[in-house]
Parts: structure tokens; C-alpha cells; sequence
């Protein structure tokens, strides 16, 4: 007999002194690889930065290889910031590899986000691409979602003036709305 | 809004009694995906991570917290009822006058200088954990006029895997503010008790500290979480 999961509450307003990890917002791997830093902001239904959210993120490394291990204080691979108050938020990592699936589908280059905060009663999960959208269609998530459109949401822009930097607007609900998951 | 499985006990996205919801929660349904690859692993909390000291959240200041100690057991299991074995659990939690020691909590009550209100452990091989802290103080709300939110105290688990990333609030038995706390209202009814914890005096210290018993479980199980 499956047991029922314990239910999801908000975050709240209170969390930054209690959860956020100095230097939360850059993500460790073992070895060198190139940097990069995905930045952007969290914006509600009315267009209005999100300045409380807790953004949480989870990835492969360059070659595809999922994180194992710590570097003896810290997980490698996990990235956890706070919004700003102009909701922004900005996790400096790897450049993630594409890696595959159990019945040898691959998943592009991507960056599984949770978002946590006041008025979120359970955890906004998804994941973001880090390559064109072009490049992405073959992903198992790009599938099951199909319109472009809405794919769209889901794809970080590379700046056009530093190639080290990604951008990812996330908005959370209406025009525009991320697309989100569940399992 | 997303639709809803029967046998959910998760609260809804859009549940607008609770107001910051109404601009928060998604309008689209969401995309239903098994978890990658990439999610059925998790990040590894090294030992080093947690100290011994900061199950404790007693301890902290110079001299002992006001509010009404209390000794906090429970286990973390998954959804087949096993152990989840040296997993983060965070806790956190407003003092015994209702406040938070964060520059936005506005609420007219005096901070406790003993008294940080956070704390984290690792599961052990069982699964279990134990906090010592002192029961959280009420604490009025903008939500609605006269809105108080009944004592509680937040919980973050890790897991094993990221897909099991939970985030959530625990409650006391008997608190007549759980039936008008819009929050706590937002689960399925279903769902309600599982937040509640128990009191179990025997896991008190005699004379000092009184005694609750809370488990959590996490989706999924551990050789595969979600089943995936």
C-alpha cells in the first residue's frame, strides 16, 4: 500500500537567512570547464517582479555526466539564489552537455529549475534550454510539448555581446506564462 | 489551472482565499513528464555540510530561548514506506512571540536575541531525524483582516532524488487557527491530518521539553523515485 506523500506548503516570505547557501548562486563542479551564467528575472501574472522567490537549479556537467559527490562543503551541481527586489536572479555554472534518455532519446543541453515563494503552494518545476530552439525539438520535454510558441518560454537567449552569458525571463502566469511540469 | 488527480494531496496552485496566489499561480495546465534522467539523481550533501549543533535550535544564543522547549522525532520515508537514509532536512520557524528575525516581517513583536529559529540535520540510516526547538509562536497576516497564521514550522527536504524536492509546514495537534488559516486550508482534506504532527511525550525530555512526533513522506521510491 503506497504511502500518501506529505503535501506541499509555501515557502513564504521568510526564507533567505535561513536557507540560502553563501555563494548559492555558483554552481560547483569538479575539474574546469567554461563558465557561464544564467540571469534573468521572475515576473507574476500583472508583469510585476517576483522579489521573493527561491530559484533552485539542478544539471549535468559539460559532458553530460550527472553531478556525484562534493567538493567537502558543498553539493557539486546545485545552484539556490534569491530574486532581487527586481526579481532578478543569476546562477553562474557550466555549460550543461545534452545527455540521454532510458530508451536512447536525448535531452538537449538543459537546466532543471524549482522556483519556491510566497503564493506558491507547491514548487514551480521546469527546465530550461540552453541552445536554440532549433536545437531542442528532439528534446523528450520539447515533444511533449509540441506548440513552439510555448516552447519559446523554455529557451535562454545567448547575448549577443558576451557569449558567456544566457538570458531567461520566467513569467509565472498569463502572457507569456513558462511553461511548467509534473511527474 | 491544472487539473487535478484524484488521489492528490497537494494543495492547488490558484487558491484564491490565499491571495498572493491569484498573480502566482499558473493559468496553463502543466506538462506531465516522467522526471529525466538527470532528475531521478539528487545533490549530495557532504557530512561536513551539517554540524551536530544545529539540530539544536536552542543553543544558539547565550542563554536559553523563551517559548515552550520541545523535542521533534519523525522519520523521512518514501512512498513505499523505506527510509530515507542521510537525507537534508532543513527546518525553520518564527520564535515563541510570532516573529522573524528578517527585515520584512513586520510584525510588532520583540525578537528573541536567543533565538535564530533555524536548523538542518541529515537522516539517519533509519530515515530519522531529531530537532530540539521550542513551539513557534501565531502571527498575524495582511491576508485578510483578522488573518492569523497558527503555529508552524517550515520544512525543506532533499531526498534522493531532485524529482522528490519538497518544501512544506509542519502544524500542532489541536490548534483551533488551522480551520480559518487559508494556507493550511489549501490542502485536499485528504491531505490535512498528514501535516499535523503528534504529541508523543516520551520523546520529550522529562521535565523540560515536551515531546512530537512528525514523519514525511516523499514521492516515489528509492530505486525508482517517480516511478520512473
Amino acid at each position: 500500500m503506497p504511502k500518501k506523500p506529505t503535501p506541499s506548503q509555501t515557502v513564504g516570505p521568510f526564507f533567505a537567512r535561513e536557507l540560502l547557501w553563501k555563494d548559492g548562486g555558483t554552481v560547483l563542479f569538479p575539474g574546469r570547464w567554461d563558465r557561464i551564467t544564467l540571469t534573468g528575472c521572475v515576473f507574476d501574472g500583472a508583469g510585476a517582479p517576483i522579489y521573493d522567490a527561491l530559484f533552485e537549479t539542478w544539471q549535468a556537467d559539460s559532458t553530460g555526466k550527472f553531478p556525484a559527490g562534493d567538493d567537502g562543503a558543498r553539493p557539486y551541481g546545485y545552484g539556490r539564489v534569491s530574486t532581487d527586489t527586481e526579481g532578478r536572479y543569476a546562477i553562474e555554472t557550466v555549460m550543461p552537455g545534452s545527455f540521454k534518455g532510458p530508451r536512447g532519446e536525448t535531452h538537449a543541453p538543459q537546466i532543471s529549475v524549482s522556483i519556491f515563494a510566497r503564493g506558491l503552494l507547491k514548487a514551480l518545476q521546469t527546465r530550461v534550454f540552453l541552445v536554440p530552439l532549433e536545437a531542442v525539438k528532439d528534446d523528450p520535454l520539447a515533444r511533449a510539448i509540441g506548440d513552439p510558441e510555448r516552447l519559446r518560454t523554455l529557451i535562454a537567449t545567448r547575448d549577443s555581446k558576451d557569449p558567456k552569458l544566457y538570458r531567461w525571463d520566467v513569467r509565472l502566469r498569463g502572457a507569456g506564462e513558462a511553461v511548467f511540469i509534473e511527474y | 489551472m491544472a487539473e487535478r488527480r484524484a488521489d492528490d494531496v497537494h494543495p492547488p496552485y490558484l487558491y484564491p482565499d490565499y491571495k498572493s496566489t491569484r498573480l502566482r499561480a499558473p493559468v496553463q495546465p502543466l506538462v506531465r513528464v516522467p522526471p529525466s534522467p538527470l532528475e531521478v539523481t539528487g545533490p549530495a550533501f557532504p557530512k561536513a555540510f551539517v554540524k551536530e549543533s544545529e539540530a539544536d535550535l536552542t543553543t544558539w544564543g547565550r542563554s536559553a530561548p523563551l517559548g515552550e522547549k520541545m523535542v521533534l522525532v519523525g522519520r523521512v520515508l518514501d512512498g513505499d514506506g523505506q527510509p530515507v537514509r542521510r537525507s537534508l532536512v532543513e527546518v525553520w520557524q518564527a520564535n515563541a512571540s510570532g516573529k522573524y528575525p528578517h527585515p520584512v516581517d513586520d510584525h510588532d513583536a520583540p525578537l528573541d536575541p536567543n533565538f535564530l529559529g533555524k536548523g538542518q540535520v541529515l537522516t539517519d540510516d533509519e530515515g530519522r531525524y531529531r530537532i530540539v526547538t521550542i513551539k513557534p509562536g501565531a502571527y498575524p497576516w495582511q491576508n485578510h483582516a483578522f488573518g492569523w497564521r497558527p503555529a508552524h514550522i517550515h520544512f525543506s527536504l532533499f531526498g534522493h532524488a531532485y524529482a522528490q524536492r519538497l518544501i512544506t509546514q509542519m502544524f500542532f495537534p489541536g490548534d483551533p487557527l488551522l480551520a480559518v488559516d487559508p494556507i493550511f486550508q489549501s490542502v485536499p482534506e485528504a491531505g490535512r491530518n498528514l501535516l499535523i504532527a503528534d504529541l508523543d511525550l516520551e520523546h520529550g525530555i522529562e521535565g523540560v521539553a515536551l515531546g512530537y512526533r512528525w514523519d514525511m513522506v516523499l514521492s516515489g521510491q528509492r530505486a525508482t523515485p517517480m516511478g520512473v
